[in-house]
C-alpha cells in the first residue's frame, strides 16, 4: 500500500493538449474517485498513474519514488479494466495466478493466495472455467480476483462497472466497498457515473476539460459545489439553475430571471448589485405546496413517480425546473402550484461560474 | 392430451392431394436446386473423374494408336521411377523450407507493421507489392538476377567472398533448388503478413496492457498473448500454403525448368514435364492422383490434429 502524489502533470497528443497541470495527493489507503463526462481527461489519468500512457510533463511519485519512467510492471499496481481484458484462452484460476507465475512464486503460495482471493469473491466453483462461460459480473470479480492476488500497492479501476447491468453494477458496487474496507489498500477509480462517485469514494476528484474542478468528500461537493459544473454534475436529478441579475434594494435582494420573472432572495449574496449570475438549487429543496411571502406560482408539466420519491417539472414563465419530493399528495397535480426556494439552500454563481 | 394426439394421427392419415399434386410437392426442391447442381457437377466433377481415368489409360499425344486402359501399368512404373522418388524428396524439400521462411519472415514482417509508425500505410502497401507480381513474371525476374551476365546477385555474393566466382546457382546441381525457394519466398511473405497482420490486430490492446501490468515483458507477454491468438490463424494458413505450394510449379518451371538433371524437380512439375514435355498425358495423371493422395491424406491429418487440439481444450 503507499500514497500516490501528482504533480503538475500535463498530456498532449501531438499538439492538442489533454490534462492541463494536475495536482493530487492521494494519502496510503484512500478511496478517490475521478469522475468526470467522457473526455474529460480522468481515464488518461489514471492510464498515466499505470503507466500506459507517457508522460507529457510533471510528475507522478508512488511512496514518494519518482515513476515516470518505470514500466507499468515495475510501479507494483494493479489495474481493473472497463472490458475485464481477461486472457481468454486461461482459465479462471490461470488469469488469477498470471501475475504470481510471471513472478516466479512458490506454487503452493500461489495455490494458498489465489484460493483465498476465490473464496472472498466466490469463485471457487469457476475455477476451472474459461472466461467466456462466465457472466459478466462473474468476469468483474475474476479481474478484481486477479487485482488483489498480487497485493500491490495500489488498484486502479477504470470504470469496471461499465458493462454490467444497472443491478449488477449496484451489487458490485457494493462489493468493491467492501473489498476496500476489507483490505485497505489505496484505490483509484475512474467512472462517469455520479451515484458510484457518491457511494464509493472517500474523497471524490471531479474533473472537466483537463483540469480538476474540485476536490473533496461526496458531501462536500454534494452541499458546497465550487462550480457551475460540478453543481451540475453532481446529483441526480441535477441542480436547477436560473440565470438573471442580482438586484439589490437597501437591505433585501432579489433575482431578476431572464424571462422577467423576480425572486425575493431573504438575505444578500456575495455579488455585486445588477451583475449577471445563475442561481443554484436541487430538486429537493424546491418547497411546493408553500405558503408564506416569498410564495410563487409555478406551472406544473409533468410529473414522474420514481416509486421512491416524485420528481416533478416545472415552470416558472418560460424557465423550466424541477422537484423531487416524497409526498404522495403531489403525484395527481396539475395546473399550478405554490412553491418556494428557501433561500439558505440556494447557491449562487458568478458569470465565470464560480461559486460565491 | 389425448384427443389432441388423435387429432394430430388423423391429420397424417387425411393426405388427400391426389397423387400428382403430392409428386410435384416432393420433388419441387430438387427441381429448384438442380440447375445448381448440374452446373457444379459439370464444372467440377466430370474433369476430376476424366482426369483420373487418365491415369488408368495409355494416353500419348504423338501415338495416335494409344488411348487404351492399361490398369495399374502406369502406377507399376511410377513405383520404380527413380525421378519420381527424387521429385517427391524435393517436393518435400521445397514446400518445407519455402513455408518455413515465409512464415518466418512473414511473421517478423506482420509484428513490425502492427507496430504505427510514421508511413505505414505507404510501407503496407509496398511490402504486399510481391503478392500482386504474376508468378511468370515472378520467375524470370529471379532467374535473371541470379544470372551473372545479366544480375547482379552472383557478382555481390563473390563480393562478400561467399563464391569462388560468379557463376548461376540455378546451374549448380548442389544449389539450384534454392533458386525457386528463395523467389517463392519473396513472392509468398505479403500472404503470411497480410493474414499474420489481420489476426495481430484483432486482438483485444488492453489484454496487453493488462499483462504488462500484471508484470509481463516484450517476451511473456508475446509468449502468453500474441501466440495463443495467432494460433489458429497460422494453423490454417500453414496447411493451405503448403497444400498451394507443393503444387506451385511456376517458379521451378520459370527458372530451372526442374533442372539441372532433374535436382529441382518437384512433383509437381514433374507432372508438368510429362504432360508438356513428354505429351504422356496417362503417366502425367497417374502421378497427378498420387499426388492427390498424398495431400488429401496431408489435410485430413491436420484435421484430425485440429479436432484433437479443440478437444483437449
Amino acid at each position: 500500500m503507499a500514497s500516490i502524489d501528482i504533480a503538475n502533470i500535463r498530456k498532449s497528443y501531438g499538439i492538442h493538449p489533454v490534462l492541463h497541470g494536475i495536482d493530487l495527493a492521494i494519502k496510503d489507503g484512500e478511496f478517490v474517485v475521478l469522475v468526470g463526462p467522457s473526455g474529460c481527461g480522468k481515464s488518461t489519468l489514471l492510464r498515466m498513474i499505470a503507466g500506459l500512457e507517457a508522460v507529457t510533463d510533471g510528475e507522478i511519485r508512488i511512496d514518494g519514488k519518482r515513476v515516470n519512467d518505470l514500466a507499468p510492471k515495475d510501479r507494483d499496481i494493479a489495474m481493473v479494466f472497463q472490458s475485464y481484458a481477461l486472457y481468454p484462452h486461461m482459465s479462471v484460476a490461470k488469469n488469477m495466478s498470471y501475475s504470481l507465475r510471471l513472478r516466479k512464486t512458490a506454487k503452493d503460495r500461489i495455490a494458498s493466495v489465489v484460493a483465498g482471493a476465490a473464496s472472498k469473491l466466490g469463485l471457487d466453483p469457476l475455477m476451472e472455467r474459461r472466461p467466456k462461460a462466465l457472466s459478466g459480473g462473474q468476469r468483474q470479480r475474476v479481474a478484481m480476483g486477479r487485482a488483489i492476488v498480487r497485493e500491490p500497492k495500489a488498484f486502479l479501476f477504470d470504470e469496471p462497472l461499465s458493462n454490467l447491468d444497472a443491478r449488477l453494477r449496484e451489487q458490485m458496487r457494493a462489493e468493491i466497498k467492501k473489498l476496500h474496507q476489507d483490505l485497505g489498500a489505496t484505490s483509484i477509480y475512474v467512472t462517469h457515473d455520479q451515484i458510484e462517485a457518491m457511494t464509493l469514494a472517500d474523497r471524490i476528484v471531479a474533473m472537466h476539460g483537463g483540469i480538476i474542478q474540485q476536490v473533496g468528500s461526496p458531501l462536500e461537493l454534494y452541499d458546497n459545489p465550487a462550480n457551475l459544473f460540478v453543481a451540475g454534475f453532481i446529483g441526480s436529478p441535477g441542480m436547477n439553475f436560473f440565470e438573471g441579475r442580482y438586484m439589490v434594494t437597501g437591505d433585501t435582494a432579489s433575482f431578476a430571471l431572464t424571462g422577467g420573472i423576480v425572486l425575493p432572495l431573504g438575505g444578500t449574496a456575495n455579488l455585486q448589485d445588477g451583475s449577471r449570475a445563475t442561481l443554484g438549487i436541487r430538486p429537493e429543496h424546491v418547497v411546493l405546496g408553500a405558503d408564506g411571502p416569498d410564495v410563487m406560482k409555478a406551472s406544473v408539466d409533468l410529473v414522474e413517480p420514481t416509486g421512491f420519491g416524485i420528481i416533478v417539472h416545472l415552470k416558472l414563465g418560460p424557465v423550466a425546473f424541477k422537484a423531487f419530493t416524497l409526498d404522495r399528495r403531489f403525484l395527481g397535480m396539475h395546473g399550478e402550484v405554490d412553491v418556494r426556494l428557501p433561500v439558505e439552500n440556494l447557491h449562487f454563481f458568478n458569470d465565470a461560474g464560480k461559486k460565491v | 392430451m389425448a384427443s389432441h394426439a388423435a387429432a394430430r394421427n388423423g391429420g397424417a392419415r387425411r393426405d388427400q392431394r391426389p397423387l400428382k399434386k403430392r409428386l410435384a410437392d416432393a420433388s419441387a426442391p430438387y427441381l429448384y436446386s438442380a440447375p445448381a447442381l448440374i452446373l457444379i457437377v459439370t464444372v467440377m466433377l466430370v474433369p476430376l473423374i476424366l482426369g483420373i481415368s487418365y491415369a488408368f489409360r495409355d494416353i500419348q499425344l504423338l501415338n495416335p494408336m494409344s488411348g487404351g486402359f492399361i490398369g495399374l501399368d502406369h502406377f507399376r512404373t511410377l513405383s520404380q521411377d527413380q525421378n519420381f522418388f527424387r521429385a517427391l524428396k524435393n517436393t518435400l524439400w521445397w514446400t518445407g523450407w519455402s513455408v518455413l521462411l515465409q512464415f518466418i519472415f512473414g511473421l517478423i514482417l506482420a509484428l513490425l507493421l502492427d507496430k504505427p509508425f510514421y508511413g505505414r500505410a505507404i510501407v503496407q502497401a509496398l511490402v504486399f507489392l510481391p503478392w500482386a507480381v504474376p508468378s511468370f513474371l515472378a520467375g524470370l525476374n529471379w532467374a535473371w538476377l541470379f544470372n551473372p551476365v545479366v544480375g547482379p546477385i552472383p557478382h555481390w555474393l563473390f563480393a562478400l567472398g561467399l563464391m569462388n566466382e560468379p557463376y548461376n546457382i540455378l546451374s549448380d546441381p548442389q544449389l539450384s533448388m534454392w533458386g525457386p525457394i528463395i523467389a517463392n519466398v519473396w513472392w509468398g511473405i505479403p500472404f503470411f503478413a497480410i493474414t499474420l497482420l489481420a489476426a495481430l490486430q484483432a486482438i483485444p490492446r488492453d489484454l496487453y496492457e493488462a499483462a504488462s501490468i500484471d508484470g509481463a515483458g516484450p517476451v511473456q507477454r508475446f509468449i502468453s498473448i500474441t501466440l495463443p491468438f495467432l494460433a489458429p490463424t497460422i494453423a490454417i494458413t500453414v496447411l493451405l500454403r503448403t497444400v498451394w505450394i507443393s503444387n506451385f510449379a511456376d517458379l521451378i518451371i520459370v527458372m530451372t525448368n526442374g533442372g539441372p538433371a532433374d535436382r529441382s524437380q518437384i512433383v509437381a512439375s514433374y507432372i508438368f514435364t510429362q504432360a508438356f514435355k513428354r505429351l504422356d498425358f496417362g503417366y502425367a495423371s497417374a502421378i497427378a492422383l498420387v499426388l492427390l493422395a498424398l495431400l488429401i491424406s496431408y489435410s485430413m491429418l491436420i484435421v484430425i490434429l485440429r479436432q484433437w487440439l479443440l478437444s483437449k481444450d
